[in-house]
C-alpha cells in the first residue's frame, strides 16, 4: 500500500471511494478523498479537529450526500444509496452521539435494528445469540430502557445493534469519546474482535495513541484533504505527525 | 361603479392592516398567530362596544389596540420559552375562546344578535353620500402611516434585534438583548395593529355579529402574506383584490376558501421565498437532529 | 350526580383520546402539530355518513369502510402536502396543515352544506347501570375505542412496526443508520392516525349534529389532551385525553356548557405556563 491511495497488494478491496466531496452549506468540508480499504482490515483515520473526519464518516454511512466522487461497496456503487439501503447492502453505522434510542429498552433497540431489513438480511436466532455473547453487559440488560445506561454503556448497546445486522464494513465515528479509560480499553477490544471474525472497519479516532495501535492502515486527514495513507509502524518511524497536522 | 370600487377598497384596506400585523409577527418575528380572526374580532366589539357608549371613535379605536395588544402579549409571554408550534397552539385556542364569549356573553355584545348603530368616525363632516369616500381616505390614511411606521422599525434597532433573535436565539442572548420580552413587544404590537382593523372594521359595517369573524379570515390573511411575501405588502393586498367575491352562497364560499386552502399548501411547497428563506431551513435535519430530552440529560 | 358527570366526561374522553393518539402519533414522527385534526374528524364523520344515508349500510359498516377509506386520504395527503415539506422546519408544516384543514372542511361544506345532518341509527332507551344512566351509544364508543387503543398499544409495543415508529420517533437519523425506511414508516402512521381520527368522528357524529365545524369544536380539547400526556406519547394522549373529558365535564357544573373548550384553553395555558412536556412526555420541547 504506498502513500497515495493506490492498491498494490492483492487483497479484495470492500469499500473504495474515489473523489468525494461533500460539505453542509457551500464549501466543501472534504475533496478529492480518494481511499480503496481491504477486506477484512481496519482503517482508522485520524487528523486534527476539523478536519472533516465526521464528515466523511457520515458521507459514508449516507447521511450526507456526496457532492462528487463515487463510493463502491464490492462491487455495487452506493453514492445514490439511502442510508437504509446501504444497511442492507451490508454497511453499519454507529454515530459518536444519540447513537441508542434512549426511548426504547435494549432488547427493542436491538429487534429494532435488525427487523426492517430484507427476510435474508435479518439477524438469524444464531447471529442474535453471537451477538449477544460478544456484548455481554448487553445481554445482561435487555429489559432496560435505552436512555438509563451509562455512556460506556449505550457504546457497547450501539455497538452490539450495528453488529444485528451482520455488515460486511462497520462504520465507527470516534468509538472511545467521552468514554473512561477503562472503556476505551474495552471499546477498541471489541473493534478488535468484530474485526477478527471478519467484519472491515473504517474508524475515525481523536485518540491517536489507540488508532496507531490497533489500525492496519492509517488515514491522515487534514483541511478536509489526504495528508497520508500509511501503515501504523510508517507513521511512527517516517513521519511526523505533528508537522502534518499543524505544519 | 364607484361605489362597488369603494366597497371593495375599504375591505381590502381592512384586511392590509391585517396583513401588515401578521407580516410583523409571522414574517418577522416568526410567530404563527392562527388566533387572527378571534383578535380581530375582540378589537372590533372593543371598539364597537365603547363607541356605542359614547367614549367617540377615536378613544374606542385606542382601546381595541390596547386590549388586543395586552391579549397577545398574554399569549405571547405563556408560550415564549417553547418552540413555535406552541404559540400556534395557543393563538388558535385563544380565538376559539373570544369567538365562543362573544356568542355566549350577551349582556356585553347581545351574542348572536349582534351590535347594531356603531358609530362611525368623522361622521357629519361630510354629506352622507361622500361619507364612503372619506371613510376610505382615512382608511388609506392609517394603512399608509402603519406601513412606514413598520417600515421604519423594520429597520430601526429593534427590528434588527428581532431578526437577531429569530435567527438564532441563543447567539442573540449572548449579545445581552432580551429576548423574552422582544419578541413579547412585537406580538403585542401586532396585536394592536390588529385591534385598530377590528375598529375600522366594526365603524364600516356598523353593526357587527359573531358570524363575521369564522375562521375565513384568517385564511384569507395568510394567503394575503404568503402569496405577498416580507416586505411587499402592497403585493399582498392586491392579490386578495382579484380574489375578493361579493358573491355569497355557501358553495361559492367554500369553493373559495378550498382555493385559498390549496393556494396556501402550493405556495408553502413552490414559493418559499419572500420572507420563508429568513427561517432556517432545516437542510440536513438528519444529520444534525436535536436529541431527545432524557438523552441529553445524561 | 357527579358520577354521572365522570362518567359522561370518560366516555367524552374516549372519543377524544382517538385523534389525540393520531395527533401524537403524527408529532411524534414528523415533529409539527397536525391543525388539520378537527377536519379530518369532520371529513371521517360525512363519509361515515354518506355510506349510511345514501347507501343504507348500517353505521357500523359505515364507519369501518369509512375509516379505512380515510386512511388512505390521510396517506395522500401526506404524500401530497407534507411530503414535499419534510426538510422544513416545523411552521411551514403547521400552517400548510391549516391549509388542508381549509380545503377538507370545505369541500364538507361544498357537497353537503351548511346543515345539521344525523346518522340513521336504531333508536334505543338508556341503560340503568348502578344507577347511572347510560345510553347505546357511549357503550358502543367505549368498546370501540378500547378495542382500538388495545390494538394501538399491541402495534406499537409488540410488532416491529411499532417499534420502527417508536425508534423513528425518537431519532430519525439513528433509525436511517439502522436501516429504517422513514418513509414506509410515515406512510403506515398516517393509516393509523387517519383510521384513528375517522372512526373518532363517527363517535362525536353520534353524539352531537353532524355539521362542516364538527371536528374544529373539537380541536382545542384534542390540542389539550395530547399537550397534557405529552406531545409524541400516545400512552400520554389517552391519559390526557380522559383526564381532559372528565375535566370539561365536570366544569359544566359551574359553567355554561358553551364554554368546554375554554377550559381546555385554561389547561393548555397553565401546562404550557407549568410542566410543558405534560404528565409523561420526554419530547424536545425548548427552542
Amino acid at each position: 500500500m504506498n502513500i497515495h491511495g493506490s492498491v498494490v497488494s492483492a487483497q479484495e478491496i470492500v469499500l473504495r471511494t474515489e473523489g468525494v466531496a461533500a460539505g453542509y452549506g457551500g464549501e466543501d468540508i472534504i475533496s478529492n478523498i480518494s481511499v480503496a480499504v481491504e477486506k477484512g482490515s481496519i482503517l482508522t483515520v485520524i487528523g486534527p479537529n476539523g478536519s472533516g473526519k465526521s464528515t466523511f464518516i457520515k458521507v459514508l454511512a449516507g447521511l450526507l450526500p456526496a457532492r462528487a466522487g463515487e463510493i463502491r461497496l464490492g462491487a455495487t456503487s452506493i453514492a445514490r444509496l439511502s442510508a437504509p439501503q446501504r444497511v442492507a447492502a451490508g454497511l453499519a453505522y454507529v454515530p459518536q452521539e444519540f447513537n441508542v434510542f434512549a426511548n426504547l429498552t435494549v432488547g427493542e433497540n436491538l429487534r429494532v435494528s435488525t427487523e426492517f431489513l430484507e427476510r435474508e438480511r435479518r439477524a438469524s436466532a444464531e447471529q442474535r445469540e453471537r451477538v449477544l455473547a460478544m456484548f455481554p453487559e448487553v445481554a445482561g440488560r435487555l429489559g432496560l430502557r435505552a436512555g438509563y445506561l451509562s455512556g460506556g454503556q449505550r457504546q457497547m448497546l450501539a455497538f452490539a445493534c450495528a453488529m444485528m445486522a451482520a455488515p460486511t464494513v462497520l462504520l465507527l465515528d470516534e468509538p472511545s469519546a467521552g468514554l473512561s479509560p477503562k472503556f476505551v480499553a474495552e471499546i477498541f477490544d471489541k473493534v478488535k474482535s468484530v474485526n477478527a471474525v471478519g467484519v472491515t472497519v473504517v474508524m475515525i479516532e481523536q485518540n491517536v495513541k489507540e488508532a496507531l495501535r490497533i489500525a492496519d492502515i492509517v488515514l491522515v486527514l487534514v483541511n478536509g484533504a489526504i495528508r497520508l495513507l500509511a501503515t501504523p509502524d510508517d507513521i511512527l518511524t517516517k513521519h511526523d505527525l505533528h508537522k502534518l497536522y499543524f505544519g | 361603479m364607484t361605489a362597488y370600487l369603494i366597497t371593495i377598497l375599504t375591505l381590502v384596506g381592512i384586511v392590509a392592516i391585517l396583513g401588515l400585523a401578521l407580516n410583523l409577527q409571522w414574517g418577522l418575528c416568526g410567530m404563527v398567530n392562527f388566533g387572527m380572526a378571534g383578535f380581530f374580532a375582540l378589537g372590533a366589539y372593543t371598539a364597537a362596544i365603547l363607541a356605542l357608549a359614547g367614549t367617540g371613535t377615536l378613544a374606542a379605536t385606542l382601546a381595541a389596540a390596547v386590549v388586543c395588544a395586552a391579549a397577545c402579549g398574554v399569549v405571547a409571554v405563556i408560550s415564549l420559552r417553547l418552540s413555535e408550534e406552541y404559540l400556534a397552539i395557543l393563538t388558535l385556542g385563544f380565538g376559539e375562546v373570544i369567538r365562543l364569549f362573544v356568542l355566549n356573553e350577551e349582556w356585553l355584545t347581545q351574542g348572536s344578535l349582534g351590535l347594531p348603530g356603531i358609530p362611525r368616525p368623522l361622521w357629519g363632516v361630510v354629506s352622507e353620500k361622500s361619507y364612503e369616500a372619506l371613510f376610505l381616505g382615512l382608511l388609506v390614511a392609517v394603512v399608509l402611516g402603519l406601513f412606514v411606521a413598520l417600515e421604519i422599525l423594520l429597520h430601526s434597532p429593534f427590528g434588527r434585534a428581532i431578526r437577531a433573535v429569530r435567527e438564532d436565539d441563543i447567539v442573540a442572548t449572548t449579545l445581552g438583548k432580551n429576548v423574552v420580552m422582544l419578541r413579547v413587544k412585537a406580538f403585542a404590537l401586532g396585536g394592536a395593529i390588529i385591534g385598530v382593523a377590528g375598529a375600522f372594521h366594526a365603524y364600516y359595517l356598523t353593526y357587527i355579529d359573531p358570524s363575521q369573524f369564522s375562521a375565513t379570515i384568517t385564511a384569507y390573511v395568510f394567503m394575503a402574506v404568503i402569496a405577498g411575501g416580507r416586505g411587499s405588502n402592497i403585493e399582498g393586498t392586491r392579490f386578495l383584490k382579484d380574489l375578493f367575491n361579493v358573491l355569497d352562497a355557501t358553495q361559492l364560499a367554500a369553493i373559495r376558501l378550498i382555493l385559498i386552502g390549496l393556494g396556501l399548501i402550493l405556495f408553502l411547497i413552490y414559493r418559499p421565498q419572500g420572507f420563508l428563506p429568513e427561517y432556517r431551513l432545516k437542510t440536513t435535519s438528519l444529520v444534525r437532529e436535536r436529541p431527545s430530552v432524557s438523552q441529553s440529560a445524561s | 350526580m357527579t358520577a354521572q358527570v365522570v362518567l359522561n366526561g370518560l366516555v367524552t374522553g374516549m372519543v377524544v383520546a382517538l385523534p389525540a393518539v393520531a395527533l401524537t402519533l403524527v408529532y411524534g414522527i414528523l415533529k409539527f402539530p397536525n391543525f388539520a385534526i378537527g377536519a379530518m374528524l369532520t371529513v371521517g364523520a360525512y363519509l361515515a355518513l354518506a355510506l349510511n344515508v345514501y347507501l343504507s349500510l348500517p353505521v357500523l359498516y359505515a364507519a369501518a369502510i369509512g375509516a379505512a377509506a380515510f386512511a388512505v386520504v390521510a396517506v395522500g395527503i401526506d404524500q401530497a402536502v407534507f411530503r414535499p415539506l419534510r426538510e422544513r422546519s416545523a411552521i411551514p408544516l403547521l400552517v400548510a396543515s391549516m391549509g388542508v384543514s381549509f380545503v377538507l372542511e370545505n369541500i364538507v361544506r361544498f357537497i353537503f352544506g351548511n346543515g345539521a345532518r344525523s346518522f340513521e341509527l336504531p333508536l334505543a332507551r338508556p341503560k340503568l347501570v348502578f344507577g347511572l344512566r347510560i345510553n347505546n351509544e357511549q357503550i358502543v364508543t367505549a368498546v370501540a375505542v378500547i378495542t382500538a387503543m388495545a390494538v394501538v398499544y399491541v402495534v406499537l409495543f409488540h410488532t416491529p412496526l411499532g417499534r420502527a415508529m417508536r425508534a423513528v420517533s425518537d431519532n430519525p437519523a439513528l433509525a436511517a443508520a439502522r436501516g429504517i425506511d422513514r418513509e414506509r414508516i410515515v406512510r403506515w402512521t398516517w393509516v393509523i392516525a387517519g383510521f384513528l381520527t375517522a372512526a373518532a368522528g363517527v363517535l362525536a357524529g353520534m353524539d352531537r349534529a353532524i355539521d362542516p365545524l364538527l371536528g374544529w369544536n373539537y380541536i382545542v380539547t384534542v390540542f389539550a389532551a395530547s399537550i397534557l400526556g405529552g406531545l409524541g406519547n400516545p400512552v400520554g394522549a389517552v391519559l390526557g385525553a380522559l383526564t381532559v373529558g372528565v375535566v370539561e365535564e365536570t366544569s359544566t357544573l359551574l359553567i355554561p356548557p358553551n364554554y368546554r373548550q375554554v377550559v381546555s384553553f385554561c389547561a393548555i395555558a397553565l401546562l404550557l405556563l407549568l410542566r410543558p412536556q405534560g404528565l409523561l412526555g420526554a419530547q424536545r420541547i425548548k427552542r
